[in-house]
């Protein structure tokens, strides 16, 4: 054979990597065909059927409320961002500050350990009701990805080093100028990981909370629609919408979090 | 023994009010002739206090450093050398004993003492040129000056090609040359220098120390330079202090008055460093059976006395 594969080469490792990941998606679909077959059950509708459902999702929208998929796409998204830049916003400092002061963070860690295993989606239920439909799927992505967030931004200011802490003092930086030029700096990388853990979680937070949350619309709203209506081609139709989106977003985080690691000089 | 452990078994809090933050502070110390005294160590003492046991790491240990001179601080490793240099740059409170700049009794961290570190401590996120920068920058001075600056003390350590370069990409020998400029830019009234060449190959050592020689020929800076390597004292200082095993104890005092730059090969060089380790070498045999035989630490053989007793 002409070719020989040259594992340092980098366009061929490349190219390995592609050609595996396909011949894998081929096999699933394979696979998830046989099954469908022998299964012979409505619940599980064979890949083509499938594939002609988000087809005409994509061309026609949903078909029982006229909207399209764009507007449910961006329905779920805004709730995700609008979480997500919440968890950012208080995560972060009350991440840094409970890093910094030891104290505080013996004071808080108790509850913060009490709370961060119950599954974000057990408040669902009672966000929905207490704070209503409209903020409730938000709140439920917030509380997915403040918690790893969280104990990453703790993480990395404890983890900082110290003799980078020496050399700015020996060079006259005062206490805040040592939190704002060293620590926040050196804490960056970590952030960027809490995200990415966060940003997976919190896709998976979505998608259950929209389960519940009718009026606002958004994927998983029509997800649950088509699977109650009995439709299941369309119900997984949604699911490789699901499964789409929440590729792209990890995959975005990921390349930000190397980007930045680089950029700060760290591996996290 | 941890860094946390050492600050509990620490002395007074540093009043925040002590630290000095300026550029130039060399010129605090101007009206100081050259070979005047700058810097006053009295009876510095260092315990590390844990839960099993009481660790004395520096015992009475004094030395006053005139203005202009190199004096190296050496002593087998594990012998309390780094502790005596953090306590000198304010970044380790002494059990007792202080230290004086001029009159005043240095409490705090400060510009005034530029230190360089073993491991470098450059900071990853900034460039070659932001790291020499930090000191200028949290001081106050004006971005366009800041940066004229840096660049002339990176082109001056020969990384001119490299200003915008990131920590990771320069090699062991350059990152320490940033390091020296870092503290060097300041124009600090001391700078205190950790082992800077402990992490270096033989060879880039060699370059570096030839290199400090230039930098001490060309102006006038005082150094204090913490070695475990009599060869590299030697080569550089104008004062060697030699210490005993811990507790560090000052065990003698050398002067080299050779003129820079020095031959390692010569006579002169070669016999007083062989005189050297046959003194580190007797002091530890000593202090060993001193130790054996009566149970406790010989008497201290320091200039002055303790200001306070050990714990």
């Amino acid at each position: 054979m002409a070719f020989a594969y040259d594992k340092h080469n980098t366009y061929h490792r490349m190219l390995r990597q592609a050609l595996i990941t396909v011949v894998s998606l081929i096999a699933f679909i394979e696979a998830w065909w046989v099954i469908s077959i022998v299964a012979n059950s409505s619940t599980i509708p064979d890949p083509a059927t499938t594939f002609d459902a988000l087809a005409d999702l994509i061309r026609n929208g949903d078909g029982m409320t006229g909207d399209s998929l764009g507007t449910y796409v961006s329905a779920s998204m805004g709730t995700f961002l609008k979480g997500f830049a919440l968890a950012l916003l208080v995560a972060v400092p009350l991440g840094l500050v409970l890093g910094r002061f030891s104290l505080l963070n013996e004071f808080t860690e108790p509850v913060i350990e009490v709370l961060r295993p119950i599954a974000p989606i057990a408040w669902a239920p009672i966000f929905m009701i207490s704070i209503g439909y409209d903020l409730g799927p938000m709140l439920v992505v917030f509380v997915g990805i403040f918690f790893p967030l969280l104990t990453n931004v703790v993480f990395g200011v404890k983890k900082i080093d110290m003799s980078l802490v020496d050399a700015a003092r020996t060079l006259g930086a005062s206490d805040t100028q040592v939190f704002v030029k060293v620590l926040v700096p050196s804490t960056i990388p970590y952030i960027m990981n809490g995200t990415k853990i966060g940003l997976g979680i919190g896709w998976m937070c979505i998608v259950a909370a929209e389960l519940y949350a009718t009026p606002l619309g958004g994927i998983g709203f029509y997800l649950s629609e088509q699977a109650t209506a009995g439709y299941w081609p369309g119900a997984f139709a949604a699911i490789i919408v699901i499964a789409f989106l929440g590729i792209i977003t990890t995959s975005l985080a990921e390349y930000i979090h190397k980007a930045v690691s680089k950029r700060m000089g760290m591996d996290v | 023994m941890t860094e946390e452990e050492g600050k509990i078994a620490a002395g007074a809090k540093p009043h925040p009010g002590d630290r000095i933050r300026a550029d130039r502070t060399d010129l605090l110390y101007k009206d100081i002739p050259e070979g005047g005294m700058l810097m006053r160590i009295e009876g510095l003492h260092v315990v590390y206090q844990t839960d099993e046991k009481v660790t004395v790491a520096v015992e009475d240990f004094s030395l006053d450093v005139k203005k202009g001179e190199l004096v190296s601080i050496v002593g087998p490793s594990g012998c309390g050398k780094t502790t005596i240099l953090r306590c000198i740059a304010g970044l380790l409170q002494p059990t007792s004993g202080r230290i004086m700049m001029g009159d005043r009794v240095c409490t705090a961290p400060g510009s005034d003492r530029g230190m360089v570190f073993q491991d470098f401590a450059l900071f990853p996120w900034r460039t070659v040129r932001q790291n020499v920068e930090f000191g200028m920058e949290v001081a106050g001075v004006p971005k366009e000056e800041r940066e004229k600056r840096a660049l002339r003390y990176v082109e001056a350590v020969g990384l001119g090609r490299f200003a915008d370069s990131r920590i990771h990409e320069l090699s062991g020998g350059m990152k320490q040359r940033v390091g020296i400029a870092r503290a060097m830019v300041m124009h600090p009234a001391v700078i205190l220098m950790d082992e800077p060449f402990g992490a270096l190959d033989a060879q880039t050592r060699n370059i570096m120390q030839e290199q400090l020689t230039r930098i001490i020929m060309h102006s006038t800076r005082t150094v204090i330079f913490i070695t475990h390597s009599v060869d590299e004292a030697l080569y550089l200082s104008d004062r060697v202090v030699i210490l005993s095993k811990r507790p560090s104890r000052i065990h003698k005092v050398i002067d080299v008055p050779w003129p820079r730059p020095r031959d390692r090969a010569s006579p002169e060089f070669t016999a007083l460093r062989k005189r050297i380790l046959a003194y580190l070498e007797t002091e530890n045999v000593m202090s060993e059976r001193a130790r054996n035989v009566s149970g406790r630490r010989p008497a201290t053989r320091a200039a002055h006395a303790p200001s306070s007793p050990p714990l």
